[in-house]
């Protein structure tokens, strides 16, 4: 490989950017919809993802140092507009459910000296923990926040006997030094699309979860196959103008919600954010 | 240094570099404790069963369809250890055998209503997921490939052995270098694909 060739090569991986059509023929491009209208802020959806994924409880201390390993988190704003002096101000409180965006041109990507963290054929943006050496660049070029690195081995102290039989044998207890984040339940999704392959078909629309978005109770969690022009993800994206391939949207018309977070940072992410609407006067 | 020396020099340098370039990726059922280039046994250790079970009968002599057993090679990610109740749904019926010593054995579990304590053979990483599904659905059902040769790409010929044994490498390396083969779409076609490549369909 000649030098012209590789600085060709990372030329054209740093300036990657989903195109118009990109996943017309591919089966699959996971997507989601999060209502925070519907966003009640009762972490049911974070307390899923500690179950599904093997999440360490790190404990008050740690988490004041803000090694928390929640995949899933719900921000909390206060303040909008004039309620902080009214005498409610509870009321608010808002609340914002972030996790990791998929983006399609993500920051983390280009900058792992490994190649630990790639991009899947359906969309994703994967790391592999077995090939990470922690150096945490991904996390510091992360604009979310939402990658996570392992300071402590939390196998040997999160889970003491008999809580390592919760464990989901589906996924693997990251051990001390490996950067990890949300999958969007990748276990699931393949386990999913294996037997749809088997049955020669591809993944009905809600067939697949993911565990915040099953156990969302008001189902502020929309989660979907955008490839598939017919599913509830895919038409939600297009009755709120938002285009995965675009990095500002235009709308026709006042009221409609649906933002992507940082959009102007140029990492289309593949969830879509549907602002909240209060009525202030009343 | 004079030149002979350097020649000599020369010459060790390059056996010792062809060695490691030209060397198999693993040697298929080596010498017991040799080892692959990437540091895996060649040939797994022996695993000693509870009863010896005799897979040559089984499926060589007898051709027993691996998956009469293993029966969820076919429909799940792990093929399965087969139930006592499995076993005792023919030998049963075998008076024949019914003195031999590892027959005795199975009987003794099952009077005593113990399940028989197999141990794991093709043990995989835990940060690996390895669907026989798929490989056995498009391999055995979708190419009509014999069972002995479907299973066999992994496993070895078990048919020749008693209790199993691995043969194949199983790292990861060795996983890639069938998946860049190409590989006939259906039985008959000239249509040749090869297998998927993403990180996220084995790593977990």
């Amino acid at each position: 490989m000649s030098l012209s060739n590789l600085i060709q090569n990372w030329n054209s991986f740093r300036t990657r950017r989903p195109y118009e059509g990109q996943y017309d023929d591919a089966p699959y491009k996971w997507a989601m919809v999060i209502d925070l209208d519907s966003c009640i802020g009762c972490n049911a959806c974070t307390v899923a993802c500690y179950a599904e994924n093997n999440l360490p409880v790190v404990g008050k201390e740690r988490f004041g140092k803000g090694q928390a390993m929640h995949w899933i988190r719900i921000e909390r704003y206060w303040g909008e507009g004039d309620t902080m002096t009214s005498e409610f101000p509870d009321h608010g409180a808002q609340y914002l459910p972030m996790l990791c965006q998929q983006c399609e041109a993500a920051p983390c990507e280009p900058v792992c000296p490994v190649g630990a963290t790639h991009h899947s054929p359906d969309g994703l943006n994967t790391q592999v923990y077995n090939r990470c050496v922690g150096s945490r660049y991904c996390s510091a070029n992360c604009p979310y926040k939402v990658r996570y690195f392992n300071w402590w081995n939390y196998p040997d102290r999160a889970w003491p006997n008999p809580l390592e039989l919760q464990l989901n044998p589906d996924v693997t207890v990251r051990s001390k030094g490996v950067m990890e984040k949300c999958t969007f339940c990748m276990q699931r999704l393949r386990a999913g699309m294996d037997k749809a392959k088997t049955e020669g078909r591809i993944l009905a629309d809600g067939e697949v979860l993911t565990a915040c978005a099953q156990a969302c109770p008001t189902s502020a969690i929309t989660f979907g196959n955008l490839a598939d022009k017919k599913s509830k993800v895919a038409r939600m994206w297009k009755n709120q103008q938002v285009d995965l391939a675009k990095d500002s949207q235009e709308k026709s018309e006042e009221g409609i919600r649906g933002y992507r977070i940082l959009e102007e940072l140029n990492t289309y992410p593949s969830i879509v954010y549907l602002e909240r609407v209060r009525n202030l006067e009343a | 240094m004079n030149y002979g020396k350097r020649i000599f020099l020369w010459i060790v340098l390059f056996w010792i570099g062809s060695a490691q370039v030209f060397a198999e990726p693993f040697v298929q059922g080596g010498p017991i404790g040799s080892q692959t280039s990437d540091g895996y046994d060649a040939l797994g250790p022996v695993v000693e069963q509870p009863i010896e079970f005799p897979h040559n009968t089984h499926a060589g002599r007898m051709q027993i369809n691996c998956m009469y057993c293993h029966t969820y090679a076919r429909r799940s990610n792990v093929s399965g250890i087969p139930r006592l109740d499995k076993c005792m749904g023919c030998h049963n019926l075998i008076e024949g055998v019914k003195d031999r010593p590892r027959i005795k054995k199975l009987f003794e579990y099952w009077e005593n209503k113990q399940p028989i304590p197999w141990k794991k053979v093709h043990d995989l990483p835990d940060f690996v997921r390895f669907n026989h599904e798929r490989h056995i659905q498009r391999f055995y059902f979708q190419e009509k490939r014999p069972v002995r040769e479907v299973c066999g790409y992994c496993h070895g010929d078990i048919a020749s052995m008693t209790t199993a044994r691995r043969v194949k490498a199983l790292s990861m390396g060795w996983c890639v270098s069938c998946h860049q083969k190409d590989h006939l779409e259906k039985a008959g076609s000239t249509v040749t694909s090869h297998g998927p490549n993403d990180c996220w369909l084995c790593h977990k």
